[in-house]
C-alpha cells in the first residue's frame, strides 16, 4: 500500500541546510495500523507529510497504491490527497466559517460528487461519529473532542483507503482521546490502513506495529 | 442544504463580510469621491462656458474710436464714428459675415405703473437676438424684422428691469414709458449667466426696434456694430477687412489700432477654452492619482484578506482542493466586493449630483454657486472609471490569490 524507499528530505534556509529525513525506508501493508513515534525533531511530521502527499521528498522513491508519487503535478497531488488519503490533525484544522456539515461535505465538493450522494454520505458519517444533531454548528461552538470527530468525519468523506492521523489526541482530554481512538480502531477493523504519529505510549499501544524514528532515520 | 462550490464561496463570503466591509467601503468612497470630483469639474467647466457665451458666441463688436496715426494729410486725434449705413456697406463687401446688427444706446428714464427707473436703452434689429444670446422667456419674443420695418412701439426687457417695474406680475402686453413715449412689452429676457458685458449685464437693459429708437433719439451715429463670421476661424480675417473697409470710407490707417474699438470674443474665447481645458486636465490628473492611491489601498486590503486566510487555504489544499478552486474563490470574491462598492458609490454620486443641481442659481449676484452647484454626471466617465478600476482591482485580487494557490500546503497549514 505505502512503500517508501530511501526517502530523504533536506530543508534549505539560505546557506544552512537541514536534513530532516536521512534515508527512510518503510512499508505499510494494506489494512495495517502503525504508529510512528520519536522525539521532537526526529522527522515524524516530515515523514507524515510526505506520506500524505503534502510534501515531496528531496530524494528517494515513494509508491502509493502501486502509483509512483514523484513527478505528479500540484493538482494531481491534490487529487491523490482528495481520494486516497484522509487527514486528521492534532489541531483539527476545520474551516472556522463553515458549519460541521459543510466541513464534512467539502472534500466531496472538491471531487464533484453529486448533491444527492453528498447528502447521503454526510448524513451517514455524521451519524457514525454521533454528531448529526450538531451539523449546523460551527467549530467554535463545539468541544475539542467534537471538533476532532468532525475532522475524522471529514477525513472519511471520500472513503479513502488510508487514514493519516498526526497526534490525533494531542489536544484532547483523555476521555475524548479514548473516544477518537475507539473510532480509529473501529475504522481499522473495517479494513482501512492507518498511519498515526504520537508521543503517547498508551495510544500507540492500540496499533499493530510501532515505527521509531530518531534523527531522521528509522530505528531498527 | 444543497452545497455547490459557488454557494460554498458565497457562504464563506457572507460569514466574513464584516472583514470585507472595509474594502467595500474603500471602493464605495473612492467611487463616490472620484465621480463627484469629476462631476463638479465638468460642471464648473460647463458653467464657465455657458457664462462665457452669455454675451454672445463667436461675436465681434465694433465701436468708434479716435485715430492715433496721421493719415493722408489728416491729423491724428480725429473722432471716428460708425453709422447705420455701414451695416449694409460691410455686409455687401465682406462675404464672410454671417450676421450683422447695429446697436444704438442712450440712458433714459423708464416708467410703468407709477415706478420710474433710469436704464440703458438700446435700439437694434432682430439679428441682435442671435448675436447676443437674447433668448426670450416663455410667452414672449425678441424684436423681429417687422417691428423694425414698421417702427413699432414695442420693447424687450431684461429680467431685472421687468422685476423692478412690474414686480411679480407678468409685464407682457403692458405699457411702459421710455423717454416720454409709450411702448408695449413683447418679451422678457430669459435668465442667463453672463460673465462679460458692456454698459452692465443684459438683465438691466431695455431693447427697442432700431427704427423706433431712432425716432426718439437724435444721435446719428451707432453705439456699436455686432458681427458674427460664418466660421469662428474667420474672425481675424473679418476684423481686418472691417478695419480696411471702414478705414477707406472714413479715411484712417487700417493699421491704426485706436481708430476703431474692436472686441473680438472669438480670440478671447480661445484663451478661455484653454483655461477650461486646463481645469479638466487638472481634475483628470487628480482623479487619476486618487484612483492610483485607491488601488494601492485596495490591493493592500485584498492582500491582507488573503494572507489572513492562509491557514484556511492550507486546509483546503490538504483535503484536495485544486489550485483553480482557490483562485476562483478569490477572484469571485474580489469582483463581488468591487461590484458592491462601486455600485453604491455610483448610486450615491448619481443622486448627490442630481440633488445638488436642484439648488437654485441666483442669476443676479453672480455667486460662486452658479459655477459650483451645477455638477454634471457623466456616464462615459463612469464607464471609463469602472474599466480602469475593475482592471486594477482584478489584478490586486488575482496576485494574492495566485500566490496563495501556489503556496506549499504545509507552510499554509502552519501559518498562524
Amino acid at each position: 500500500m505505502i512503500e517508501l524507499q530511501g526517502i530523504k528530505k533536506i530543508y534549505r534556509m539560505g546557506s544552512q541546510s537541514l536534513e530532516a529525513l536521512r534515508g527512510v525506508s518503510l512499508r505499510v501493508k494494506k489494512g495495517e495500523f502503525i504508529s510512528i513515534m520519536g522525539p521532537s525533531g526526529s522527522g515524524k511530521s516530515t515523514l507524515m507529510n510526505i506520506i500524505g502527499c503534502l510534501d515531496t521528498p528531496t530524494a528517494g522513491d515513494y509508491t502509493l497504491d502501486n502509483d509512483r508519487v514523484a513527478g505528479l503535478s500540484f493538482d494531481q497531488l491534490a487529487a491523490v490527497r482528495n481520494r486516497k488519503i484522509g487527514f486528521v490533525f492534532q489541531n483539527f484544522n476545520l474551516l472556522p466559517y463553515a458549519t460541521a456539515w459543510e466541513n464534512v461535505e467539502l472534500p466531496m465538493l472538491f471531487n464533484g460528487k453529486s448533491a444527492r450522494r453528498r447528502k447521503e454520505r454526510v448524513t451517514q458519517i455524521l451519524n457514525a461519529v454521533g454528531l448529526y444533531d450538531w451539523r449546523g454548528h460551527r467549530p467554535t461552538e463545539l468541544s475539542g473532542g467534537q471538533q476532532q470527530r468532525i475532522a475524522l468525519a471529514r477525513a472519511l468523506a471520500n472513503d479513502p483507503p488510508i487514514l493519516l492521523a498526526d497526534e490525533p489526541t494531542g489536544n484532547l482530554d483523555s476521555r475524548s482521546g479514548e473516544e477518537i481512538m475507539d473510532i480509529l480502531t473501529e475504522l481499522w477493523k473495517g479494513g482501512r490502513t492507518i498511519v498515526m504519529v504520537t508521543h503517547n505510549d498508551h495510544i500507540s499501544a492500540r496499533s499493530q506495529r510501532i515505527v521509531r524514528l530518531f534523527d531522521g532515520l528509522v530505528l531498527p | 442544504m444543497n452545497l455547490t462550490l459557488p454557494r460554498f464561496f458565497w457562504n464563506e463570503y457572507r460569514k466574513r463580510r464584516k472583514k470585507a466591509a472595509l474594502i467595500t467601503f474603500a471602493l464605495f468612497w473612492g467611487t463616490l469621491s472620484i465621480l463627484l470630483l469629476l462631476a463638479f469639474g465638468q460642471g464648473m467647466s460647463a458653467q464657465f462656458r455657458i457664462s462665457f457665451s452669455g454675451l454672445g458666441q463667436t461675436l465681434i463688436m465694433i465701436t468708434g474710436g479716435q485715430t492715433s496715426l496721421a493719415f493722408e494729410g489728416l491729423p491724428k486725434g480725429r473722432q471716428i464714428r460708425v453709422y447705420r449705413e455701414d451695416i449694409a456697406y460691410l455686409r455687401e463687401r465682406i462675404p464672410e459675415i454671417q450676421v450683422i446688427a447695429p446697436e444704438s444706446y442712450n440712458n433714459w428714464p423708464v416708467s410703468a405703473g407709477g415706478k420710474e427707473v433710469n436704464r440703458g436703452v438700446h435700439g437694434t434689429t432682430a439679428e441682435f437676438a442671435l448675436l447676443r444670446s437674447q433668448v426670450p422667456q416663455m410667452g414672449g419674443r425678441f424684436i423681429n424684422a417687422d417691428d423694425v420695418a414698421q417702427g413699432r412701439k414695442v420693447v424687450f426687457l431684461g429680467w431685472s428691469v421687468a422685476r423692478d417695474l412690474f414686480g411679480p406680475a407678468d409685464p407682457i402686453g403692458k405699457q411702459i414709458i421710455v423717454n416720454r413715449v409709450p411702448f408695449t412689452v413683447i418679451g422678457i429676457l430669459h435668465k442667463k449667466l453672463q460673465d462679460s458685458m458692456y454698459q452692465g449685464p443684459d438683465a438691466d437693459q431695455i431693447y427697442l426696434p432700431f427704427s423706433s429708437f431712432s425716432m426718439i433719439d437724435n444721435q446719428r451715429y451707432l453705439d456699436r456694430i455686432h458681427i458674427q463670421p460664418r466660421e469662428a476661424g474667420q474672425s481675424k480675417l473679418v476684423e481686418e477687412r472691417v478695419r480696411v473697409l471702414l478705414g477707406r470710407k472714413y479715411r484712417f490707417d487700417s493699421a491704426d489700432r485706436y481708430a476703431l474699438g474692436v472686441w473680438n470674443t472669438i480670440e478671447d474665447s480661445k484663451e478661455a477654452l484653454a483655461i477650461f481645458k486646463g481645469i479638466e486636465i487638472f481634475l483628470g490628473i487628480i482623479g487619476a492619482l486618487t484612483l492610483l492611491i485607491g488601488a494601492v489601498g485596495v490591493t493592500n486590503l485584498m492582500y491582507a484578506l488573503v494572507k489572513e486566510r492562509t491557514k484556511e487555504i492550507g486546509v483546503k489544499l490538504a483535503i484536495g482542493a485544486r489550485r483553480r478552486v482557490i483562485v476562483q474563490q478569490f477572484i469571485l470574491e474580489t469582483m463581488f466586493i468591487f461590484g458592491k462598492g462601486t455600485f453604491w458609490g455610483f448610486i450615491t454620486a448619481f443622486n448627490l449630483v442630481h440633488l445638488i443641481r436642484l439648488v437654485p442659481v441666483n442669476y443676479e449676484s453672480f455667486g460662486i454657486e452658479a459655477y459650483l452647484l451645477r455638477p454634471v454626471f457623466s456616464l462615459q466617465i463612469f464607464v471609463v472609471y469602472m474599466i480602469i478600476l475593475g482592471v486594477l482591482v482584478f489584478l490586486s485580487g488575482i496576485f494574492p490569490a495566485l500566490r496563495a494557490s501556489r503556496s506549499n500546503p504545509i507552510e499554509s497549514l502552519r501559518y498562524e
